[in-house]
């Protein structure tokens, strides 16, 4: 009976996920915390990736996958699918988040002024190595300011409509179960703007700046500027079914609207996530901006862009060709080795045609 | 971790009625049992708020509602009741989809007696050579009317129900009348 | 009307993982799929807790069909042991609480990756096969709305050309598995990538076969009797591979797909890929019970 003895599968599996485990030990709600409280960044790119927004079950991710942020996200997707859709909730317009931080580089000055907020971009990014010496790191305390910003601003883009600069997107009127949701429905193409929007919210962040990055760089039409970018919370209003409007709380988000001189017009790309991620949300913004007319096949292209920074089906296939292959592989063999009995059977200098021309070889799988 | 779960009493008659249905498309013409008799179980089956539904049986109304699924003309609809058809009329109006997306053609599910009446000779996929069904209660012209409507691979699928007996008929059948 | 109307009492998992909504969208689409063989049908595809490209959209449609009456058989390559097919197998137990098998003749639903498995399928089982890409013209059109574009208009011509410049540039066609074939006269479709050695048995087959793909959220099918027709050229028939010949190293099973094993001494042993047909085998070789039932190729070689 030699094969059955060489079936270890199931012991193999379990062993291998128990050596994974035993490098982080066991955890409880008190590490949950620690994740929670200490990580808040790397929180709020969880949530956006996973489409999700619970700080909580985001650090529960975390804790239990060691950080392995793929692992993660996919953690938390596969929870929030099981979730009953109860409600949707009213649509945020950009005038009502309220507003910690917003920026525009296309206006030294804007209407609401510019609101610089929390943020590293003008840190100096040295290490605190005194923290290992047993220094305790402790940040300096912020001193507020003589006139507080205002908390809710109009965008810049209604200014620029409002002075003809730009053609704001027709209001779209789709509510409540009419939006199109893709989590419950497949992306196809030509993408329904709320797919576009959501799957970029989704996206993974890695991928969403290598291909925003390719365009910055050149192999897009459109350049962008930050028209605006803003670190926000939102309201989330949802009604109960005896009519009464309540809110459910507030969520972080981020936005970012890039714009490009278009004909005589601005043209305006736009992205938003859960939490706060700039780099995402101006990426993806720059991907929106690039898109409308975007070769077939480009990185600029909505089917192009969407389905390569989908993070679990990304990162899913490439982990994927650690299983074996070897059926597949058998038959690849099976036609190299019977054509190459033929050619030499045939006796026949190969032409230099044949030598030269590639059979094109079918895609991974 | 988790204690595996049970299926509940919907889950079941759920799952039951989705094998009988898959089956009888599967399998054109032959007969498959429902876990009840009536339209009921097909609608928890496969019905929810993402489905656009039209019923020309106002009895059906209320448990179609009840899977908060939009209820709409016949021409929108993804799933259509007819219940007992009076005349061929509705036939021509049902979606089929397009070329691109044969998926949009709707789910047609309609109340007609089986074994007694006309008799039909069915053939292609799902169909080893032929076979031969008996139906009743279908108005004059159907079969005919059905296959004008439909271009392959364009087309509606058929679940005809006697009670608790369904048979399917996919738009890939040929029907032909003896 | 409360917010309690609007959900249903509160399960730590569904039954079989997938709730209510994603079941009947699969179903839905299963059913539309079967309706046109071989045409892909989009579909959601929900996250599973298994990675992309793992299994996920057989998974999920071995989750909407079974129910604690199911037995299921899981393979991977054509083995029930190979560790993924272990995963699944103890996944689908865990959440649907079926019993399981690695006897296909015992099996009600079998879910495999890349293989059918020897031993002829019966029209009360059901096949489920992972499909890594559901679309056979990825090689020739690797834009998915353009590819819709050519099988909306039947338009096969650069798959026949792609085909036809193989035979000229190496004497035969060089698509090893995943051969694609034309389903009920109408859609070519990937078989998913079995070798060619399987694409025979899902023509006038006995049993339903539904194809989906998780990650790429296509779900297709090939119902029972349904006409399944490698893409070939008159003059050039279909190709299985040479494994008619070859002998099985472990259990001396001859005349069915091998999985190769290199040797030190430079030269090659085979083992049967089905696992559970080389056990039998074995088993019958040690005079234990009969258990192997009848199998598509008799003698090495497919009797048409």
């Amino acid at each position: 009976m030699a094969y059955v003895a060489t079936r270890g599968g199931e012991r193999a599996i379990e062993q291998s996920e128990r050596l994974f485990r035993e490098e982080m030990g066991g955890f409880d709600r008190n590490r949950v915390n620690e994740v929670k409280q200490s990580l808040p960044y790397l929180i709020d790119r969880v949530m956006g990736e996973a489409s999700l927004y619970d700080e909580d079950l985001a650090a529960l991710a975390l804790a239990q996958t060691g950080g392995e942020l793929y692992e993660a996200v996919l953690l938390l997707r596969a929870w929030r699918t099981t979730q009953p859709r109860l409600q949707v909730a009213t649509p945020i317009e950009q005038d009502t988040l309220f507003t910690h931080r917003r920026i525009s580089a296309a206006f030294k000055d804007i209407p609401g002024g510019q609101v610089l907020g929390p943020t590293l971009d003008y840190a100096h990014r040295i290490l605190a190595t005194d923290v290992l010496q047993g220094e305790t790191y402790a940040p300096e305390p912020v001193e507020p300011a003589a006139e507080p910003s205002p908390a809710y601003q109009p965008s810049v883009s209604a200014w620029q409509a409002e002075n003809d600069l730009l053609d704001p997107p027709a209001d779209d009127a789709t509510k409540g179960n009419e939006i199109p949701d893709l989590t419950r429905e497949p992306l196809l193409f030509p993408s329904k703007r709320a797919h576009t929007l959501q799957s970029l919210a989704r996206a993974e962040t890695g991928g969403v700046l290598a291909l925003g990055y390719a365009a910055m760089r050149g192999y897009g039409q459109a350049h962008p500027t930050v028209n605006e970018l803003r670190l926000a919370e939102a309201e989330i209003a949802v009604t109960h079914p005896d009519g009464r409007q309540f809110s459910a709380g507030r969520v972080k988000v981020s936005q970012a609207e890039v714009v490009d001189k278009k004909g005589e017009k601005l043209g305006i790309g736009y992205g938003a996530t859960f939490g706060w991620n700039e780099v995402k949300c101006i990426a993806a913004a720059t991907l929106d901006l690039n898109s409308p007319g975007a070769e077939k096949g480009s990185a600029t292209e909505e089917e192009f862009f969407l389905y390569h920074t989908e993070g679990v089906e990304s990162s899913g296939f490439c982990i994927h060709f650690k299983l074996p292959h070897y059926v597949t592989f058998q038959s690849s063999l099976d036609a190299i080795r019977d054509a190459k009995a033929k050619k030499a059977a045939k006796h026949t200098q190969p032409s230099s045609s044949e030598a030269v021309g590639q059979t094109k070889s079918e895609p991974a799988e | 971790m988790l204690a595996t779960p049970a299926p509940s009493s919907s889950e079941t008659r759920d799952n039951t009625a989705f094998d009988a249905l898959l089956w009888a498309l599967s399998r054109p013409g032959l007969p498959r049992s429902l876990p009840e008799p009536g339209e009921a179980s097909i609608i928890a089956a496969l019905l929810d708020r993402e489905c656009r539904v039209h019923s020309a049986d106002p009895l059906l109304m209320p448990e179609i509602m009840r899977t908060g699924a939009e209820l709409t003309d016949i021409e929108h609809a993804d799933h259509v009741f007819l219940g007992t058809m009076a005349g061929i009329e509705p036939l021509v109006q049902i979606a089929t989809g397009s070329d691109f997306y044969p998926d949009d053609g709707a789910t047609i599910i309609i109340r007609a007696r089986l074994g007694t009446g006309q008799t039909l000779r069915l053939t292609g996929p799902g169909v080893d050579g032929s076979v031969t069904v008996q139906v009743d209660g279908l108005p004059d012209g159907f079969w005919a009317a059905r296959m004008s409507h439909m271009r392959y691979p364009m087309g509606f699928e058929l679940f005809l129900l006697d009670e608790d007996q369904v048979i399917g008929v996919p738009r890939s059948t040929t029907v032909e009348v003896l | 009307m409360s917010l309690s109307t609007l959900t249903k009492p509160w399960e730590a998992m569904s039954y079989g993982f997938l709730d209510g909504s994603a079941k009947r969208e699969l179903r839905r689409k299963i059913l539309k799929s079967v309706a046109v063989p071989g045409c892909q049908m989009p579909y959601a595809s929900r996250e599973v807790p298994m990675a992309r490209g793992w299994g996920t959209g057989g998974l999920q449609v071995s989750l909407t069909l079974v129910n604690p009456q199911t037995r299921v058989k899981v393979i991977d390559q054509g083995a029930d042991d190979s560790v993924n097919a272990a995963s699944i197998r103890r996944f689908i137990a865990r959440v649907a609480g079926t019993p399981t098998t690695m006897d296909t003749l015992e099996a009600d639903l079998i879910q495999s990756r890349h293989r059918i498995p020897e031993e002829i399928l019966r029209e009360d089982q059901v096949l489920v096969l992972q499909v890594p890409n559901p679309e056979p013209l990825r090689s020739v059109q690797p834009n998915m709305s353009i590819a819709r574009q050519m099988h909306a208009d039947a338009d096969y011509g650069r798959m026949w050309l792609q085909l036809y410049e193989q035979i000229v540039r190496s004497g035969r066609v060089m698509q090893g598995a995943s051969y694609p074939s034309l389903v009920h006269g109408r859609h070519v479709m990937t078989p998913s990538p079995i070798p060619r050695w399987d694409v025979p048995k899902l023509h006038m087959a006995k049993h339903l076969t539904i194809l989906s793909a998780g990650r790429e959220k296509r779900i297709f099918a090939v119902p029972p009797y349904t006409r399944v027709e490698p893409l070939v050229f008159s003059d050039v028939p279909y190709k299985i591979e040479e494994h008619g010949a070859l002998t099985c190293t472990r259990s001396g099973t001859k005349g069915f797909f091998m999985n190769e094993i290199p040797q030190d001494d430079g030269s090659s042993a085979f083992e049967v890929s089905d696992s559970e047909w080389g056990v039998k085998t074995i088993r019958a070789n040690d005079r234990e019970a009969e258990t192997r039932g009848e199998t598509w190729y008799k003698d090495g070689e497919m009797p048409q």
